[in-house]
């Protein structure tokens, strides 16, 4: 049997070819996800040891908050402490460290890279110190409070040398310095795409941070001790006031590895879980070209079993051939997926994130795991066709015509109903108070059900799917119509894959439209502004608090109020306080208080929200204990209670509260309100001046700074849709399939058509109609479907806040056309060899 | 005036392979069809009766000389109005796998005319439903009818565009003799009563007897012609030529 199954595979190489795609299209994104994390990972492990190659100690405060999403804010040290250890034996050179928001402004006025989204923009020390990170390769390091130093990427990206004079934002204003040298960073122009300005260490001190202070302190030894020695005689003689711990080289370096390492995986969670999906989806194209080669091979099958082959080994003879699929498919997709990992890193190169050059990474794990998963998804795919196959009476030899024999069992509606029911209790119960992560369970039973439905609701779909075909095309059409609804197990296997893309585009569609739209509303509720100034700069900086007191100074101003978000420890967690300034929010902000004023609001007291209020059964009085990021404890009496917490969240402090403080605080955004017969372009012309002395920052008017709020969701759902693409690929290699094999089998209807008179043009349209309306299919579905899941997701975190759903649209009309495109794209090729097909043979085949 | 001849080839030659391994399967044929009138073509396999078909069908090409159906020089054609020439003044009975599947019969009967967008004569296609008797069949599906009631559904659509010409390969080849002779009945019908072009191809000596002129093919070359045949003659004949 085993030489009877090799010789069918060989004998049919298009088969085996067609089968293989779908493997090797599952397989690819599989191994390319991961070859491409761990090729990730291995490089920046390697530019994090290049980094602290030369630092022998690494001397830090303890302090530090942990606030949510893994932020992390650590305070900085004085900077008295670098005399101190540089007199200590055995240390050889000492340089203070500052790592902080800073931002190059370009010749064109505009900062170099992007706000928000991208790789961050810094501003550190660039002095001469043996282990240092930074090599000059042009001019010199910065010597003085009138010079800089940039990273070559930013100087080439800006077209700078050495001479120009070059604007930096940072968090105390503006300034512009003459260009003295350009730095290379190991052996990239700039790490991991991020842009810098160096700077001496006192300007450093001045200009980034606070003077008399450092981020942390690198020591490279003189060599006559070792880094654990060294680090301890350090520890030893920095008094214990200042809450620092000293670190080894290899301790420092080990602990950023780990912090990126930890960042990547959910980047490589994420990648593999869609590489995942995509295998699934690809799963359904491999089981249904097993299936219709299975039936087209019913004949085949019928003779060996005439002749003497047991059903075993005529369900033998198919597994084997999977086995060898499988094993081709995901070789052949194990080294796609390789090539398809450096596509990925030329997609970020070109999106001009220069990672650290390094040789791909290919971990055993991931060749075993490719194969094997390929293997197992291949196999599994093929059992049931296969043991179909062995089902084959003999009689069906004597036949006639092999076509796939189609019954549709009450068995299958029932158990798909059930399953759909199943899910639909769980998610009832889930809305009426059982746990959320019953979900998952629920929804997953309302797929499989659907899916095991599918070839019940395919033909009725089809069939009214392909009315308007019928309609506007005529008999073609309606052979379209026909044909799509003539196998309807066929037709939803097909649509499968389209359906589970589509539902899953469409389920995060919903939860942004609800979030945008709840966004939109809470906005368009609390901020009463006419302009807004906007930064995206999360964790790193923002608007210096200087700027809301410019802007409120300007005669078209009525008022403008600087809003800011401090990171604190209340309770031994890390929190966010929303800053405001209590003199100038009113009428432009809005928290909604419900008791206490806004004069109430000193660096005494605190406002909470009303929710907090009732959990925690505070009252006004109350006081809450809140430790600063630079240790400092402070007492806040409760002195305000608002209801609007979906922007101030728990707890709102005034921006004073850091006053005589080591904290640095920002806007992340300033609300202005126009006063009443300025016209619109003088106040933009005015305030946008003001925006520009500071060189960040934009300037939007209120409907363009709610939608920019709203919007921001969108940005995120760019990368999942970018990976659910994998699915629409896979989906469309499966149409092809299915219709390659369909008008294989469909030979001699095709050519009778042709003798009797159907033209070329008119087979060609005819098969894109039937993929059209399969595709449509899918996505109908996938999209009822969609909706639904969005609505149970968005019911699901109503808890977070997420109180209204909308329905997608906008992102449902293009799902529709995106569909009926796949349709018309993955019939080209089919119908062209639809129109191949040899009209004599077909018709003389007796 | 209509044209004498509904077909007509002259010098067909149909070559396969060059050299020492050409194989003549039609040498230099000329023949002429009658408008109106119902012609068997009989030869032993390998005579090239269905290559002559075929070729006068504009299903397969010629290697060398002309035929002309209704007056159109077919070899000029490029496939789109060879494609439209089938569609328009031609009608096809196969012996097997005549109909598409997912029509019905009247889909099937009208399927030239609709793939022309052409309306057709209503008047017409009525007479031809009632002369094969299909009135109470119209909505069912190729799977839902017998052998012999898919040739009829067949036999109608080759009729339905009243076409200048209708081919039939081996028409009753599977079917058995009494409905096999039915199909015959109603093909005779349509050239006595509704004025048809049939060309026959058949190895069956009765059913050639149903035709007005019986042409005999043998090695590619035209070997004798029969009019009024009677199965006896047709059997004696076959016998003459050696058969």
């Amino acid at each position: 049997m085993l030489r009877i199954a090799l010789k069918g595979i060989l004998g049919r190489k298009a088969r085996l070819v067609l089968t293989s795609l779908a493997v090797i299209l599952g397989t690819a994104f599989l191994s390319g996800t991961a070859v491409f994390s761990a090729t990730l990972n291995r490089t920046f492990d390697n530019l994090f040891s290049d980094v602290f190659r030369n630092v022998d100690s690494y001397v830090r405060s303890t302090q530090v908050i942990e606030a949510d999403f893994g932020a992390e804010e650590r305070q900085r040290i004085p900077a008295e402490l670098i005399a101190m250890i540089e007199a200590v034996p055995g240390v050889g050179d000492v340089q203070g460290d500052i790592q902080a928001f800073a931002r190059i402004i370009g010749k064109d006025g505009q900062p170099l890279g992007s706000e928000g989204a991208g790789p961050p923009t810094f501003g550190s020390v660039g002095e001469e110190f043996k282990g240092a990170l930074w090599t000059i390769s042009e001019g010199k390091f910065p010597s003085n409070s009138t010079e800089v130093a940039l990273d070559e990427a930013s100087a080439k990206a800006g077209n700078y040398v050495v001479g120009d004079i070059v604007k930096v934002v940072a968090q105390t204003g503006s300034r512009e310095f003459t260009l003295v040298g350009i730095a290379g960073y190991g052996d990239v122009r700039s790490p991991g795409g991020a842009t810098f300005a160096l700077f001496d260490l006192a300007t450093a001190q001045e200009f980034l941070a606070k003077p008399g202070f450092v981020d942390a302190i690198l020591i490279s030894g003189d060599g006559s001790a070792s880094d654990e020695e060294l680090a301890q005689a350090i520890n030893a003689i920095i008094p214990s006031s200042y809450k620092t711990e000293t670190l080894t080289g290899a301790e420092i370096t080990k602990e950023t590895q780990d912090q990126i390492g930890s960042a990547l995986s959910f980047f490589s969670i994420l990648l593999s879980t869609f590489s995942y999906i995509a295998l699934g989806v690809g799963s359904f194209v491999i089981y249904n070209v097993f299936s219709i080669s299975a039936a087209q091979r019913q004949r085949e099958n019928a003779l060996l079993r005439a002749i003497g082959a047991s059903k075993k080994q005529v369900t033998r003879a198919l597994m084997i051939e999977s086995v060898v699929v499988g094993l081709f498919g995901s070789t052949i997709g194990l080294f796609a997926g390789i090539g398809l990992s450096k596509a990925l890193s030329a997609l970020l190169k070109a999106a001009s994130i220069d990672l650290p050059s390094g040789d791909l990474v290919v971990p055993s794990s991931a060749v075993v795991n490719t194969i094997v998963v390929g293997l197992i998804v291949t196999v599994a795919s093929a059992w049931l066709p296969a043991r179909r196959a062995g089902k084959v009476p003999p009689l069906a030899a004597m036949r006639e015509t092999a076509i796939e024999i189609v019954v549709l069992s009450r068995r299958r509606s029932l158990f798909g109903l059930i399953l759909i029911a199943l899910g639909a209790a769980t998610i009832v119960a889930v809305t009426s108070g059982a746990s959320n992560k019953w979900l998952g369970l629920g929804i997953l039973f309302v797929f499989s059900g659907t899916i095991t439905l599918g070839p019940v609701i395919a033909r009725p779909v089809a069939l009214l799917l392909g009315k308007p075909a019928e309609k506007f095309r005529g008999v073609t059409g309606t052979m379209a119509r026909q044909n799509s609804a003539r196998n309807p197990k066929r037709t939803s296997r097909t649509a499968s894959p389209v359906l589970i893309g589509v539902a899953l585009v469409t389920a995060v569609a919903a939860l942004a439209a609800s979030i945008s739209s709840q966004i939109d509303g809470v906005f368009t509720q609390q901020f009463k502004g006419d302009y807004a100034i906007n930064t995206n700069a999360r964790g790193f900086g923002g608007l210096s608090p200087s700027l809301a007191d410019d802007i409120n100074a300007l005669p078209e101003v009525e008022r403008a109020t600087g809003i800011g978000l401090l990171t604190v420890k209340i309770d031994g967690k890390g929190q966010y306080l929303t800053t405001i300034n209590p003199a100038t929010v009113e009428g432009v902000y809005d928290i909604g208080l419900t008791s206490g004023s806004y004069a109430d609001l000193t660096p005494e007291t605190i406002f909470v929200s009303q929710q907090y209020a009732e959990n925690n059964d505070a009252k006004l009085g109350d006081t809450l204990q809140v430790t600063l990021a630079d240790a400092q404890v402070k007492t806040l009496s409760i002195a305000g209670i608002y209801e609007f917490d979906e922007l101030a969240g728990k707890y709102t402090v005034s921006r004073d509260l850091t006053k005589d403080t080591t904290v640095i605080t920002f806007d992340l955004g300033v609300y202005i309100k126009i006063k009443s017969g300025v016209s619109d372009e003088s106040a933009r012309t005015a305030l946008q001046a003001a925006v520009d002395k500071y060189g960040q920052g934009t300037l939007l008017s209120k409907r363009e700074y709610i939608d920019s709020q709203s919007g921001q969701i969108n940005q995120l759902l760019g990368l999942i849709y970018g990976l659910l693409f994998l699915s629409v690929i896979i989906a469309i290699v499966g149409i092809i399939i299915t219709l390659l094999l369909s008008v294989f089998e469909r030979q001699r209807e095709i050519g009778l058509l042709r003798a009797v008179g159907m033209t070329k043009s008119q087979v060609r349209t005819t098969v894109r109609w039937e993929s059209v309306i399969t595709s449509l299919l899918g996505a109908v579905v996938g999209i009822v479907l969609g909706v639904g899941l969005g609505w149970v997701i968005v019911y699901a975190l109503r808890d977070q806040g997420l109180s209204s759903f909308s329905v997608p649209v906008g992102p449902t009309v293009s799902i529709l056309i995106m569909a009926f495109v796949i349709g018309v794209l993955a019939a080209v090729y089919p119908a062209w060899r639809a129109t191949r097909v040899n009209l004599l043979a077909a018709i003389t085949t007796a | 005036m209509k044209n004498p001849s509904a077909a007509t080839a002259t010098n067909v030659s149909k070559i396969y392979g060059h050299g020492d391994s050409e194989v003549r399967a039609l040498d230099n044929v000329s023949v002429q069809f009658e408008t109106g009138k119902f012609t068997a073509i009989m030869g032993p396999s390998g005579s090239g009766k269905s290559t002559l078909m075929h070729c006068m069908a504009g299903l397969d090409e010629m290697t060398e000389g002309s035929v002309t159906i209704a007056d159109i020089d077919i070899a000029s054609l490029k496939d789109k109005d060879l494609t439209k020439l089938r569609r328009d003044k031609i009608g096809f009975v196969f012996q097997s796998f005549n109909l598409v599947p997912t029509l019905n019969a009247d889909e099937n009967i009208r399927l030239p005319l609709l793939l022309g967008n052409n309306k057709g004569n209503e008047e017409w296609i009525q007479k031809v439903i009632n002369t094969v008797h299909l009135q109470d069949r119209l909505t069912h599906r190729p799977s839902e009818l017998s052998g012999g009631q898919q040739q009829r559904v067949a036999v109608a659509r080759a009729l339905a565009s009243e076409p200048a010409i209708i081919f039939a390969d081996e028409p009753t080849g599977n079917l058995d003799s009494t409905t096999g002779n039915e199909i015959l009945s109603f093909m005779r019908k349509a050239v006595d009563e509704l004025g048809q072009t049939i060309v026959m191809v058949t190895h069956d000596p009765v059913s050639a007897s149903y035709a007005d002129r019986i042409v005999f093919l043998k090695d590619g070359k035209i070997a004798g012609e029969l009019l009024e045949p009677t199965p006896e003659l047709v059997l004696d004949y076959m016998k003459k030529l050696g058969h």
